[in-house]
Formats: structure tokens, C-alpha cells, sequence
């Protein structure tokens, strides 16, 4: 058989807190040094120790950072899922397993590599022996499938930050991994093979790219309560702002871990109302109880930033999967008639240039404004080559900071719409400029408590007016045009990562190049109507169950453009994987007969 | 032409009449307790000399609530949602430290849906005045008891309440709340002089403030009527407070024995003992005199417990001395070195 270069994935089934997610990084790391195109996944369970888990790595030189649809190399440790694990394995793929974990080998049907992980890991150190045999397999693999031993060292010495004895014990495991796989086993059919490097890449989450963003932003106030899969964003903050943002000593902003979600959404409204650049980052459990103060920041006009990052709903779901369920719920926060602003990263780095516009936006449309990620882009480790500095100084929006300012408008209310673009002019509390006590009941354009039917029809006419105004404002979509092309792809957030794959298979599958069309926030650019309007057939692929933007862009759209509009919404909480989309694609392109 | 006669108009000692404090006219019933407040608030923040645009007024939702709007016309305020206004305080007070932070709630508001964020705002020691005007019944939803209502006490309509009420002051004072008082909207001289004291506290002070409700909770039947807590109160001391403006020396010493308590802007709160001495720094002789009143079905009133040696929020986040909110982009953004300076690091 053919060397299979570049092009499998690598599935490693372990136990939660068994120190495998070390292991699983420094694998990650050496390809990624190797300039191999990489894509990890950690499938994680709901709890600290014991339940299974699984890192999945993909090497693609097509640079597919999707889960792939098949294992061709498992790592087997866990005997809870070893039946499971092996069951689901086509013909010919290689097991690498431990075989001190007492389960046998039953499938014949498979290349198998038999690793006593355990005991090499105990001859080195006993106490640790749970730990290092996790490092065995990264050694077996890296002899197995030809990984570059000095790099690997090298990725070793980074996972542990210099820390000499550990970098030994681990390095000493890998070698003994290695040497153990060298002498029992023929290489794999599978190879790595090493390819020219980016100078200057480097791993993050988008929960960290999220963090610094903001704090590029000037966040002023960040107020949290701890929950999967959004704490990355405050704890990477909490590590960050001391570094970056204290000013003589002391600090230029305040971080809260308030009491629940309630809470901190109620501090950053609080913040904002004061006229500082208050955030929190939650998911969807905490959007949920969020939602009475968003509406009271929609109606008093008060900036604030929410970052969502989505889990798998509803309730309290698949606590660590992803899903793109929460789409409508920002888009329409709260009770009664609202639209809110909503960023859509499907990137790293967009995670931090959102991460700093996203302020912009909230006090520019004095308003709640939310960030939109999920678990898969939140917390898995994405290849990134950097950041671009804020190309925008701070945009502050219509603040009223002196008399002068004030005495130059005329008839000034804190709700009156001189401009004709629906944002009023604000004062600040301890400015004694026009004071008003803010109200989430009816008022009219001095913020005076008001029943008036005219008078609440014009506001919520005005702060609909407002909030469309933002359309052209937000980022715009990223087209590609095919030529002479009647399918469209319109898509958001983290299946920018599978869309590459989705797309060559659409080529391979109808013969064509489609369009595609990535959203970048909502309310939906104009842009993304003209798409819709150019292609008979477009398809908005989603991962969540109903097709949520599906829904927005039906209710939005003029009736001529219903017709060209399908929804392939597909959600297993697993990372979005590029066949489960192909199919539903295919099954509509059946459907409308292209 | 005749000439006007002059009127003489009463200045405070940063130079503002009164009507630089007061607020719009009142919808509450004719009578209610809470109105009596708002002038004791008007009252206060003039005497004390607050500037009125640093005041920042804050409320949640119901009768109290909405009081913002009766004083201090020229403060910006925040009538927020049910029982979250002190996380909104919170919030504010922090990006800007440098305001006085008057909240108002009531018993419903503060009790209920709110007792989980009051408690965590005592726990952070944010600083505020809290002002819980407390009848006993939800007023705005038509008199429903509330969790404040006293066990055997009986509304206008219906049965009597069998519930155990949740006592505010004993559960702050179980939190370590720096300052705990409880009065009665009818003695309007003793409230005066704890609302100023609490405006001169730095950190949370509460103050439980009987405040009867006129139309739902004022028959003779109820425990927080006009007339049974007029004639059921015990009082731990007289209150009187000395301004920070005028010296200790000059002012004329009574006979009997007393109490000074320094407060963070120098002013003093002066207790003057009327019976067995209370220890105002000891929270089990807060408890003790609550629980008594309870057994006695009475309602103790003056400064429960103080302690002026704990750190408000705003002093535990070591902030910058610029408030927060007034911080412009120098402050705020980071250079482009100090981006390249993490992307170097998250290299390597």
C-alpha cells in the first residue's frame, strides 16, 4: 500500500485528569513546528476526573481544520470506552494501546501496536507512571509516523515553560516511547512529513484572542460568573490586564466575579450607565437569566458588551460541545419588541478585532451589544500568525462631556433624536450636565415616565430605526463570487473552519464551484441580500437544529428572495464536520432539482 | 413699581439653597411613609453639603423605588430592574468611586427577588447608603404581604401572616455589614441624623427604615402601622451628628453619658445612651437587642452595628485614583509595542 502523507487523523481516547491534555498539546505543538496544517479538538466531558475523553488531530495538507470523518490512527488508554472506541474503526486502521489497561485486542481487522505505556512510565517514576504513560503513546506515535525527535524536544520544553525536571522526565518518556516502538513495530503507512514554516505562527484560543482584544479595546469593567465554555475569556483577562493596563501601580479597570449571571449583567449595565466600557462572558444558561437586563439596556440605551460562548442548549445541554444554538436569542433578547447588535468571529483573529470593536459598537449605538462564539472556536487551540493593532482610535459615540456641547444643541433630551439617525446625545452621572433618572418603563424624549401611546410608538419606532442603522456600520460579509454561479453557501461563525472541506466536496460532488458567503454580524449587512438575490439557490448552512439565521433572513427578506433561501442546520454537538453538511446540501440540491 | 421684599434664602456651606436638592412631585398615596423619607434625604444631603450632581440615586422596582424621582432633581439616577439595583450600584461605583451612591429599595424588592444580590453587595462592602423602606406589603401589586411582614401581624384584607419574616438588619448584621441601623419614618430627627451619618460612612451602610403603608398595612391589627410602631419602639440611644464642618469643641456637650463615632469624612455620630449601654461594635449585642424586640414584638430602633475599619470594594480593587469612567485612551489602550510584546510572548 501507498504512504498516506499528511492526510489522517489521530484519535486518542483517555480519562479526564489523567494528564493527557499535556501530551495531546506537545503532539499538537511539534506538527504545528513541523509546518504541518493542524487542527486539534478536545472532546471533553462535564467533570474533572475519571469520565472519557478524546483529542483529536488531524494532519491536512489541504489545510481541512474539521474533525475528519474517520480515525486512521486510535490511541486506546480508557477501558470505560475501549469497546466503543474500537467498534466504530474502519478495516486497517492502527490501534495504539496500552496494554497494562487489562482489555484485550479483539478486532483482527486492524493494524495493532501493543505499548505496555504504563509500566516503561513506571520504570521512570512510579508515583508519576499515570501521567507519563501519556507521553509513551506521543513517542510511539512520533516513531510510528516518522515526527522530527528535536522539534518534538523542543515542543516538550515549551508545554512545561522551562521547567527543567519536568521537560527530563517527559522528554526521557518520549524517547522511551519511541525507542520501545522502534524496536517492536514497522512504520506506519502513515507519515508526517515536514513542510515549510510561517515564521512567527503561534497556538491560541479564541477565548484568549477574545481577552486581548478587549483589552486593546480599553475595557473598563468586566463582570463574570465562572461557566463552560466561556471562562477562558475572563481568566485569560484576569492574567492579561495586570500586564497591560496598570497605570502608576494601580489598576485602570475593575474585575468582578459577581454572584450569577444576573449579577454581572447588572454591574456592566451599571458601568456603563456611569459611562465606562463594562463586558461579561457567559453562555447560553447565563444569556437566559440575562435577559431582563438586556431588554432594560435596549430601552434605556445603555452600552454594554455580552460575549456568548455557546454550548450546546438547551438547558444545560452538552455543558462541552459546541453549537451555533443561541443565534436568535441574542439577535432578539428579552421580552417585548428588541433587536440587538451581534459580532460573529469565525476566526482567531477576528476574535480580537471584534474583541475591541465590539466596544465601539455598544457605546456608538448605546446599546447592549453582543459577541457570538461557541465552544469549538472558544476554547480549542487555532494556528494564528498575530494581531493587528486598533486601526480606529477609540469611538466613545455621542457623549456630551462639557456646557459648551450641551448649550450647542438645541432642545436637548436624553432620548431626543436631533441627528435623524436615531442615537440620541447622552450626559454622564456626576457630570451635572441635564441629569435624568434612567428608566426601563415608558418615557418620552426627556426620559420623563410617560404612558403617551404616541409617545412609545415614536420611541420604539426611533430605537428600531437605531439599531438598523448598524447594518452597513458592522463588519461586512466575506463573498466569494464564482462566476456564472446559481448556488450560494452562506454560513457564520466557527464552520469557517469547515468550509474548505464542504466546498471541495461540493465541487467533487455537483461538478461546480459555488458561492459562499460568510456573516459577520447581525443586523445582516446588505450585502448578504444581494448574495441572496444573485443565486436562485442559496443554502445557509448552520449548526444548530432550526436554521436560526435561516429564520432571521426569511423574516427580513422581500418575499421574491423566499424562494431562493434553504436551511441545512445540522447539530450533534460535535465540531461541524464537513460531511453532515454535504448531505443535507445535496439532499436540498436534489430537492430544488440542481 | 413697588419693590419686592427681599427674601432671605438659606444657603448651605457650599452655597446652595435647598432647592438644589429637592425632586418632582409625588405619586404615592397622601400620607405614605416614604414621602417623609424623601424629605429626610432632601434634608440631609443639603445639611451635609453633598454636591447634588455627585450623587448618584438608585433604585430597584416598586413604591420605594420609584422615589428617585421626589428629590434630588439634579443628580442622575437609575430606576433599574426587580431586586438588581445593587448589582447596577456595584457596577457604577466602581468605574466611578468618586460619587456618593444612594440606593433605595423596599421590602419586596430587597427581601424577595433581591435578597441574594443585597446580600452580595454587603459582602463586597460596596459603598453606598442602602435605604430600605420596609411596610411589610407589596403596595404597587395592591397588598400582598411581603417577607418582611412580622408573624401575627394582620393587613387590612385578610388572614393574618403565619410566615416567619426574614429581619434585613440581622442578616446584615450577620454579613459584617459596616453599618446597621433601623428607624421609623414618623421620627424624622433620629432618621435625619443616620441618613447623614451613613452619607459620611465610606462603605455599605443599611438602614431598615419602618415606612408605614397608608393604604394596604395601617390598621391597628398590623405591626407597622403609624400608631403600633409609635408606641412600640425601642430606642437604643438618641442619634445626633455633628458635621465635620463644625468642631467637635463647639458643639455644647450634654449631660449623660454618650458615644462619638469618628466617620470617614471626619463628621461624628453621637449616641447618647438612654438605657443599659448598647455596644454598637459588637454583633452579638446587635443580635441580642434584635431578638429581644422580636420576642417583645417591639421595634428596636438606632444604630445596631458599626465598624469603620473595613476596606470598601472600590479600596479592595486597588483602583487607579482617576475614576475609571473618566479614563480616556491613554489610559486605555495599550501601545502597539506592548501588542507585539504578547504576540512575541505567546511565541514562544
Amino acid at each position: 500500500m501507498d504512504k498516506i502523507v499528511n492526510d489522517f487523523t489521530i484519535n486518542i481516547a483517555t480519562a479526564n485528569g489523567t494528564g493527557s491534555q499535556s501530551a495531546n498539546l506537545i503532539l499538537l505543538q511539534t506538527f504545528f513546528d513541523m509546518g504541518i496544517p493542524i487542527s486539534g479538538k478536545n472532546l471533553f466531558p462535564s467533570n474533572i476526573s475519571g469520565l472519557p475523553t478524546w483529542y483529536i488531530i488531524r494532519l491536512s495538507d489541504a489545510g481541512y481544520q474539521a474533525p475528519g470523518e474517520r480515525t486512521h490512527i486510535q490511541v486506546l488508554l480508557n477501558p470505560a470506552t475501549w469497546e466503543e472506541d474500537l467498534a466504530v474503526l474502519e478495516p486497517g486502521s492502527s490501534v495504539i494501546w496500552n496494554t497494562d489497561s487489562k482489555m484485550e485486542m479483539n478486532r483482527e481487522d486492524v493494524i495493532s501496536y501493543p505499548v505496555p505505556m504504563t509500566k516503561i512510565a513506571r520504570g521512570l517514576n512510579p508515583k508519576l507512571a499515570r501521567m507519563i504513560a501519556n507521553v509513551v503513546y506521543v513517542g510511539v506515535i512520533a516513531e510510528l509516523i516518522g515526527m522530527d525527535q528535536t522539534v518534538l524536544e523542543e515542543a516538550i520544553s515549551k508545554q512545561f515553560n522551562g521547567k527543567a525536571k519536568a521537560i527530563d522526565l517527559n522528554s526521557e518518556a518520549a524517547r522511551l516511547g519511541r525507542s520501545y516502538a522502534a524496536e517492536h513495530f514497522e512504520p506506519s503507512l502513515y507519515r508526517s512529513q515536514a513542510r515549510e514554516r510561517l515564521e512567527g505562527g503561534f497556538f491560541i484560543e479564541g477565548n484568549e484572542a477574545t481577552a486581548l482584544g478587549s483589552i486593546f479595546g480599553g475595557a473598563q469593567m468586566l463582570a463574570w460568573y465562572p461557566i463552560t465554555p466561556s471562562s477562558g475569556i475572563p481568566e485569560a483577562m484576569i492574567e492579561w490586564l495586570p500586564k497591560l493596563r496598570q497605570k502608576d501601580g494601580k489598576a485602570t479597570y475593575a474585575i468582578i466575579q459577581a454572584e450569577d449571571e444576573l449579577a454581572a449583567a447588572g454591574m456592566i449595565i451599571g458601568a456603563g450607565w456611569a459611562g465606562a466600557r463594562g463586558m461579561t462572558a457567559t453562555s447560553g444558561p447565563g444569556i437566559s437569566l440575562m435577559q431582563e437586563f438586556i431588554g432594560l439596556a435596549y430601552f434605556a440605551e445603555i452600552p454594554a458588551v455580552f460575549w456568548d460562548v455557546n454550548r450546546v442548549g438547551p438547558s444545560t445541554g452538552l455543558p462541552t460541545r459546541t453549537q451555533q444554538g443561541d443565534l436568535s436569542l441574542l439577535y432578539e433578547g428579552s421580552h417585548g419588541d428588541t433587536q440587538h447588535i451581534v459580532f460573529i468571529p469565525g476566526t482567531v483573529e477576528e476574535c480580537f478585532e471584534y474583541g475591541w470593536k465590539i466596544f465601539d459598537a455598544a457605546e456608538r449605538f448605546q446599546s447592549p451589544v453582543f459577541g457570538f462564539s461557541d465552544l469549538d472556536l472558544g476554547m480549542n487551540r487555532w494556528p494564528c500568525q498575530g494581531f493587528e493593532y486598533p486601526d480606529q482610535d477609540m469611538d466613545r459615540g455621542k457623549v456630551i462631556l462639557t456646557k459648551e456641547q450641551l448649550d450647542a444643541i438645541d432642545n436637548y433630551g436624553r432620548y431626543r433624536d436631533v441627528d435623524g439617525d436615531g442615537i440620541p446625545y447622552r450626559t454622564l452621572p456626576g457630570s451635572g450636565l441635564d441629569p435624568i433618572l434612567y428608566r426601563g418603563t415608558g418615557h418620552d424624549e426627556d426620559g420623563t415616565y410617560s404612558e403617551n401611546p404616541d409617545v412609545y410608538h415614536k420611541l420604539m419606532a426611533r430605537l428600531k430605526r437605531k439599531i438598523e442603522g448598524a447594518r452597513e456600520y458592522l463588519p461586512a460579509p466575506m463573498i466569494r463570487q464564482e462566476e456564472d454561479c446559481d448556488i450560494g453557501i452562506v454560513f457564520y461563525g466557527s464552520i469557517e473552519n469547515t468550509i474548505a472541506e464542504i466546498d471541495d466536496m461540493l465541487e467533487v460532488a455537483t461538478g461546480q464551484m459555488v458561492s459562499t458567503c460568510r456573516v459577520r454580524a447581525l443586523p445582516l449587512h446588505p450585502d448578504v441580500m444581494d448574495f441572496v438575490a444573485r443565486h436562485r439557490t442559496v443554502i445557509v448552512l448552520e449548526a444548530n437544529r432550526d436554521g436560526q439565521l435561516f429564520g432571521i433572513m426569511r423574516k427580513e427578506y422581500p418575499y421574491k428572495l423566499i424562494g431562493h433561501m434553504h436551511s441545512a442546520a445540522f447539530s450533534d454537538g460535535m465540531p461541524p464536520r464537513a460531511k453532515s453538511f454535504v448531505d443535507k446540501i445535496m439532499e436540498v440540491l436534489k430537492e430544488v432539482g440542481q | 413699581m413697588s419693590e419686592k421684599p427681599i427674601k432671605t434664602i438659606k444657603l448651605n456651606v457650599i452655597n446652595e439653597p435647598k432647592d438644589s436638592y429637592t425632586g418632582g412631585k409625588s405619586s404615592l398615596c397622601p400620607g405614605c411613609g416614604h414621602d417623609q423619607i424623601s424629605s429626610v434625604i432632601v434634608n440631609a444631603a443639603w445639611e451635609n453639603g453633598l454636591e447634588p450632581h455627585r450623587i448618584a440615586k438608585m433604585s430597584g422596582i416598586g413604591c420605594s423605588s420609584k422615589t428617585p424621582a421626589y428629590y434630588l432633581n439634579q443628580s442622575h439616577g437609575f430606576n433599574t430592574v426587580h431586586g438588581r439595583m445593587p448589582s447596577v450600584t456595584t457596577g457604577a461605583n466602581v468605574v466611578n468611586k468618586d460619587l456618593t451612591y444612594l440606593g433605595v429599595s423596599g421590602d419586596g424588592d430587597s427581601a424577595s427577588i433581591g435578597i441574594g444580590q443585597l446580600i452580595h453587595a454587603i459582602r463586597r462592602n460596596v459603598n453606598m447608603v442602602y435605604v430600605l423602606e420596609n411596610n411589610g406589603v407589596y403596595g404597587l401589586t395592591k397588598g400582598q404581604y411581603s417577607a418582611t411582614a412580622d408573624i401575627g401581624s394582620k393587613k387590612k384584607k385578610g388572614m393574618p401572616n403565619e410566615t416567619q419574616p426574614i429581619d434585613l438588619c440581622a442578616l446584615a448584621v450577620n454579613l459584617g455589614c459596616s453599618f446597621v441601623a433601623r428607624s421609623f419614618s414618623g421620627s424624622k430627627k433620629q432618621l435625619t441624623a443616620i441618613i447623614k451619618a451613613a452619607m459620611s460612612h465610606k462603605g455599605f451602610a443599611f438602614i431598615d427604615i419602618i415606612s408605614p403603608c397608608v393604604t394596604f398595612n395601617n390598621n391597628d391589627e398590623s405591626l407597622r402601622s403609624y400608631g403600633y410602631v409609635k408606641d412600640n419602639q425601642t430606642e437604643l440611644h438618641s442619634v445626633g451628628y455633628i458635621p465635620h464642618s463644625s468642631p467637635l469643641e463647639q458643639v455644647e456637650i450634654q449631660a449623660g453619658s454618650y458615644r462619638d463615632i469618628t466617620l470617614h469624612d471626619g463628621s461624628t455620630m453621637r449616641l447618647e445612651t438612654i438605657s443599659e449601654e448598647h455596644d454598637v461594635s459588637d454583633a452579638v449585642s446587635a443580635l441580642a437587642a434584635l431578638h429581644q424586640a422580636e420576642a417583645e414584638k417591639k421595634h428596636v430602633m438606632g444604630l445596631l452595628y458599626f465598624n469603620g475599619d473595613k476596606p470598601s470594594l472600590d479600596e479592595d480593587l486597588e483602583l487607579h485614583q482617576t475614576a475609571i469612567s473618566e479614563m480616556g485612551q491613554d489610559y486605555l489602550r495599550p501601545s502597539k509595542e506592548a501588542l507585539q510584546q504578547v504576540i512575541d510572548s505567546l511565541r514562544n
